[in-house]
């Protein structure tokens, strides 16, 4: 059985539920206890699993980041908080230089189990410094587990999941689908990290596109003559090359949108596996859309200038006929 | 003559030794270091021995450290890492405590409770709040040490480090060895009197002392492991030693006054004072030194030909350790 629940509120579920069954997880970051998170994600998670186990913080992304790594080391799961994806900077030496490469320096005698959490995206009005999307930042240090969702069961399934596995993993809502509506199994189900997903088949033309994107690839899919293969990459660290690769295989055109800058985006990466290891499956040359590069705008025309639209996703895939 | 030992003649010998032991094994890396047989950088604790002495006896074994500022080789020593080890990890071996993956600035040892260290100075102590609360969480009584130097309470992430252990009154014990120099930058322009006074405002228990007493330091930080124990939370400790050697060897150490220096190895040596110390109260003989830094010296070069002898890491292994896999879920 399934029903519809609320982007945000399969993500609540999804802590809900993890706090339920894992003694060792535990979730903190800024006013996650009553004020319930800035988007109601941690409603109801204090009075239920109490004050040791859902811990408000001190403002410091630098503390919660890494005490999020020593608390992982010391053996328990920490889910931390960031109330906005941005914040990744404001936290820069241990989000950058230290979460990702305890692990590695120490030979692999760290383990190094938590989430950070933070919404990402723009597309609220929310300013240059509250709207970035950070996954090209995140995935260029390896070590992290980048992870995004694109719907309520996404939200839900690859939350549990990043929270059960054991590498630092970075997961990246999206803020504008806070209040989006999604079926959701009634049941208990995690989602695989590392592997990405067709989500809509088609034979013309593959769109890869997460998040926001994703729901604007599908609009766009609609507006286009051509049939649309629509693949989630899900995670985008370590990428599922392979998926993308195998529906370029059947298309023989690729179009990247990602709400990642141009510049250095994930875009370019995506489209660069496909060029160097499967170029003779290519009709036309790949073409990556992303947000244009300057920061985030507040004036919603200004934003929504900046912010790929379907129809520039459309006219994208258009490009390659 | 009044006996101005504080601790049990063995517990004396023994922090007389291990401090040889540090200086012995760090003679001889720098040593190897400058045949080239060690690569990197390579920061020695000379002038320190006490404070990493004194600070690793304070500990049960099941006390988590994390290392931080630039003196580090001392601090694995004093936690229990075996000297083969540490000194393949130097060399970049697969033997090594790391494999070859860390090097002098990251040897860590987790069954030994040993995080490691933050290469970049002053970022390990959040870290250390974070083992400090997961020992809290499993119901432990464990603590957690943390060391920095003059240098890294310069950074933010020290003084959120504070900020977090103080709002939850973790049992975390911050010693900071001011030895008053960030590499060239000295610390007797930082205004407090003394660095601990940065607990002050989190009302905790500080205390600054002198580092280069052995007995010293492992009296402040037993007391501050205690109150931590006991649930009374955290406490930051100065510990004021001198830096007898470079920041980094090839240092040239142009911006010291070389008087000031040569009077600093003259009154400030942890090791030569203390040995004095123990001789004039007869704990232990010339002789039984000489005998403890023979035994010392045989250690280190069976360090030294356990690095030597152990493999260069296949390149191959450059790529492993990055991710677990799979990852959760993956290929079911």
């Amino acid at each position: 059985m399934a029903r519809e629940i609320t982007y945000v509120e399969a993500i609540a579920e999804a802590l809900d539920e993890e706090l339920s069954r894992d003694d060792d997880v535990i979730l903190f970051g800024e006013d996650v206890e009553e004020f319930g998170g800035n988007f109601g994600e941690t409603e109801g998670l204090y009075e239920k699993h109490g004050r040791d186990r859902v811990r408000n913080t001190p403002l410091s992304e630098i503390g919660i980041a890494g005490m999020a790594l020593g608390a992982a080391v010391g053996g328990v799961r920490p889910v931390a908080e960031l109330q906005f994806a941005d914040f990744a900077a404001t936290a820069g030496d241990e989000v950058f230089n230290q979460i990702p490469k305890q692990p590695y320096v120490s030979g692999g005698q760290i383990e190094a189990p938590l989430t950070i959490f933070a919404p990402s995206g723009a597309g609220i009005g929310a300013g240059a410094q509250h709207s970035q999307s950070v996954h090209s930042w995140l995935g260029n240090v390896p070590g992290w587990v980048v992870v995004t969702a694109t719907t309520p069961y996404d939200a839900k399934g690859l939350f549990k999941s990043a929270i059960r596995d054991d590498n630092p993993v970075f997961f990246l809502p999206h803020k504008m689908l806070s209040e989006t509506k999604g079926e959701v199994p009634d049941e208990e189900y995690t989602l695989p990290l590392g592997e990405a997903a067709v989500e809509e088949e088609g034979e013309d033309v593959t769109v890869v596109a997460t998040q926001l994107m994703f729901h604007r690839a599908k609009e766009a899919a609609a507006e286009v003559d051509a049939d649309v293969e629509i693949v989630n990459p899900r995670t985008f660290a370590p990428l599922d090359t392979e998926t993308i690769a195998e529906s370029v295989r059947k298309t023989g055109r690729l179009v990247v949108v990602d709400e990642t800058v141009e510049r250095y985006g994930t875009q370019g990466h995506i489209a660069n596996e496909i060029v160097e290891n499967d170029f003779f499956s290519l009709d036309a040359p790949p073409k990556t859309i992303g947000v244009k590069d300057v920061p985030i705008p507040l004036s919603p025309p200004l934003e929504q200038e900046v912010l790929p639209s379907a129809d520039r996703i459309a006219d994208g895939i258009e490009s390659l006929f | 003559m009044t006996r101005n030992i504080s601790v049990d003649d063995e517990t004396a010998r023994r922090f007389l030794e291990e401090m040889l032991r540090i200086d012995v094994f760090e003679e001889e890396t720098k040593d190897r270091f400058g045949e080239g047989e060690i690569p990197g950088f390579v920061h020695l604790s000379g002038g320190h021995e006490g404070s990493h002495v004194g600070m690793g006896a304070a500990m049960r074994d099941e006390d988590w450290l994390a290392v931080g500022g630039a003196r580090l080789i001392g601090q694995y020593i004093a936690k229990g890492v075996p000297l083969p080890e540490i000194m393949a990890e130097l060399y970049g071996r697969v033997d090594g405590s790391n494999k070859g993956h860390g090097g002098q600035m990251h040897v860590s040892d987790v069954d030994r409770k040993l995080y490691g260290h933050a290469a970049t100075i002053g970022s390990g102590q959040n870290p250390a709040v974070g083992l400090a609360l997961a020992e809290e969480m499993k119901g432990t009584d464990n603590v957690a040490v943390t060391t920095i130097g003059d240098g890294g309470t310069s950074r933010g992430s020290f003084h959120t480090a504070l900020v977090f252990a103080a709002y939850w009154d973790l049992p975390v014990v911050f010693v900071i060895e001011n030895n008053q120099w960030a590499i060239s930058t000295p610390s007797e322009s930082l205004p407090p009197d003394s660095l601990s006074d940065y607990g002050i405002p989190h009302n905790m228990p500080t205390e600054s002392i002198d580092g280069s007493d052995v007995e010293e330091v492992y009296r402040a930080v037993s007391d501050a492991i205690e109150r931590a124990r006991n649930g009374e939370g955290p406490s930051v400790i100065e510990s004021r030693v001198v830096r007898l050697v470079p920041h980094f060897e090839g240092d040239k150490e142009t911006y010291r006054d070389e008087e000031e220096y040569e009077r600093l190895k003259e009154e400030k040596d942890p090791i030569e004072n203390y040995r004095e110390r123990l001789i004039e109260n007869d704990v232990v003989t010339e002789a039984e030194i000489e005998d403890m830094i023979a035994n010392i010296e045989t250690e280190v070069e069976e360090a030294v030909e356990f690095a030597r002898e152990s493999p260069e890491p296949e390149p191959e292994a450059a790529y492993e350790h990055v991710y677990r896999m799979p990852l959760y879920g993956q290929g079911e």
